[in-house]
């Protein structure tokens, strides 16, 4: 349906305002609200993601892009839960203690939202603890944690090790990303999955989730 | 050889007696932890910044020949600045304070790293008329005159001095958040964004023109942007190149009136994409070629634009946290990239928490010992 690909390319281009007036008239015209998310919003989105992820669009664009799936996907939301649509899975994601810089951590936000997965932002200088026990009283399947300084990427290790301490390592996949992590640190810690890039995590992140 | 003169002949592919030992600062936290250490006396690790004359006396302590990092310029950022104010004290401790530029930051106690951004005020042209335009402006009051009328006189003959150009993007980065601009360019509000840029960068070019005229001599210009990050740039290239490139075109080719013919760039991160816009807009030295933590490397340039781009930087700071056998695997890497000519190693940013007094003497030390 053509009004469903109007959602995805004004999404695309971050026309909020569009976005939202196209999903009205998609409501009005009987789209049920799963297929408005999936083939309008999501698919935006995907498409962004991917298209950040081979280089050819920028940070910019995905910000803007974000907001108009947030925006989007907030007026869908009442629908969706009157369906009973459900999301595919469930993340707690923050900026280690320590550090608090979040623009990496708000791009992976919006990359893993724009893959139907429900995130709890934690925020930045989060403690180990609030990780662990987020991920418990939430029941996350996945914990991401993003550092931009070399001074405090060691923090994600002490997240891998309450996980263990907390006994529930094998309960849930962490993610790591950030300027000075890489894959290596990733094995040095024990964390399950290092991502380059905010649309590499969410594809990682999707792929752990519908295993 | 001076290392004014050492300086200039590395970056115009001259010949020199030795390769001049140039860094680029440090962490705060880095000077605390080496006086704490008992390394270098207390006194130096408080107020010691760029071109200070504290750090001229560590210099000599480590065997440092120069931070390239020694420009100097007018007040080229807002004017006056917002005033800096706490807006809220939250119960951990956090407040949410309003910095210079208008921007509402989250500070926690105990965290030195960049606060993290919460608001802005410039979101529409009513602020951007109102708050920001009437700061943006040129001002005599801006460009301390007696100062550099009597500049040349009174610069230090080893060492080379930069005139600094300040930012086409950066500083706007700033005020608008790289949120903040996003919405603008992309949604908003696309033609005040390009006001914004093109309202601030006359006052820059205005400033820089003040202070040329006053006949003081500069060994180089330098911009400031950092405008990239790990995966590259913040803005897309072609949108960089169609509100940008004519700034870089009119600054460089002010200073190349009075005799500049080298125009560095500090910017972070991976800088590749955005190489093009400098080069061809006259900017020809990148710097600090942040090759550790981000990945980036200065070959890609010189392979593309040739003798047409030269290279300050380049040196993964993070080896002077290891051991000899990393540094001195870098001084080869590093011997390599000189041969090319127009490139003079420098850590890739300010020397960090952790980096071993002793690695640094020896890294500068060893670095001397480079031929051209």
């Amino acid at each position: 349906m053509s009004i469903l690909n109007d959602i995805s390319e004004n999404l695309q281009r971050g026309k909020a305002k569009v976005v939202k007036e196209l999903i009205q008239q998609a409501l009005d015209a009987g789209e049920k609200p799963e297929t408005i998310l999936s083939e309008g919003l999501l698919d935006g989105m995907n498409i962004i993601g991917a298209k950040f992820k081979e280089g050819t669009v920028y940070v910019p664009e995905v910000l803007v892009a974000a907001r108009a799936m947030n925006q989007g996907a907030a007026m869908l939301k009442p629908y969706l839960e009157e369906a009973g649509v459900k999301s595919i899975g469930r993340a707690c994601l923050g900026t280690v203690q320590g550090d608090l810089h979040d623009i990496g951590k708000n791009l992976v936000k919006m990359m893993l939202e724009g893959k139907g997965i429900e995130v709890i932002d934690l925020g930045t200088d989060v403690a180990p603890e609030t990780f662990i026990q987020t991920a418990i009283e939430q029941d996350c399947q996945l914990i991401c944690l993003s550092a931009l300084l070399t001074t405090t990427m060691g923090v994600m290790g002490e997240v891998v090790k309450k996980a263990e301490e907390a006994g529930i390592r094998d309960k849930v996949k962490i993610m790591i990303g950030g300027a000075p992590v890489d894959e290596a640190f990733c094995r040095q810690i024990g964390a399950d999955v290092y991502t380059p890039d905010a649309a590499s995590a969410a594809d990682a992140a999707k792929a752990l989730l519908t295993a | 050889m001076t290392n004014r003169e050492r300086t200039y002949n590395l970056l115009h592919f001259k010949p020199v007696d030795r390769m001049p030992a140039v860094h680029f600062g440090y962490w705060p936290e880095l000077l605390t932890e080496w006086a704490d250490q008992g390394k270098i006396p207390r006194e130096l690790a408080a107020g010691n910044h760029d071109g200070s004359e504290k750090e001229r006396i560590l210099d000599k302590i480590i065997g440092w020949d120069l931070n390239y990092y020694r420009v100097v310029g007018a007040a080229s950022t807002l004017f006056p600045a917002f005033e800096a104010k706490v807006i809220e004290e939250l119960p951990d401790g956090t407040k949410r304070v309003q910095n210079g530029f208008g921007v509402i930051e989250r500070v926690k106690p105990g965290i030195t790293s960049i606060p993290s951004e919460d608001d802005y005020l410039l979101k529409d042209r009513e602020a951007f008329e109102k708050e920001y335009k009437p700061r943006m402006q040129f001002k005599p009051e801006r460009v301390n005159l007696e100062f550099f009328r009597h500049f040349n006189e009174k610069r230090d003959p080893d060492l080379p001095y930069g005139l600094f150009l300040g930012s086409v993007l950066g500083d706007i980065r700033n005020i608008c958040t790289v949120k903040g601009m996003s919405y603008l360019i992309y949604d908003e509000d696309e033609d005040l964004f390009a006001d914004i840029v093109d309202t601030y960068a006359e006052m820059q070019y205005q400033c820089a023109k003040a202070i040329l005229e006053t006949g003081a001599k500069f060994d180089f210009a330098h911009f400031w942007e950092d405008i990239c990050f790990k995966n590259g740039p913040l803005i897309s290239p072609d949108k960089f190149e169609e509100l940008c490139a004519k700034h870089y075109k009119k600054r460089t080719d002010l200073c190349h009136q009075y005799g500049i013919d080298i125009v560095s760039l500090d910017c972070d991160g991976v800088i590749e994409k955005l190489v093009p816009t400098w080069v061809e807009n006259g900017v020809n030295t990148m710097f600090p070629i942040e090759v550790g933590v981000w990945g980036d490397q200065f070959e890609p340039a010189r392979r593309r634009f040739g003798d047409k781009v030269l290279g300050i930087g380049g040196m993964d700071k993070t080896a002077l946290r290891k051991d000899k056998a990393a540094v001195d695997a870098e001084i080869e890497r590093l011997t390599r990239l000189a041969s090319l000519g127009g490139f003079i190693p420098c850590p890739d940013h300010r020397l960090m928490p952790g980096s071993k007094f002793e690695l640094v003497q020896y890294y500068a030390e060893e670095i001397k010992k480079i031929r051209i």
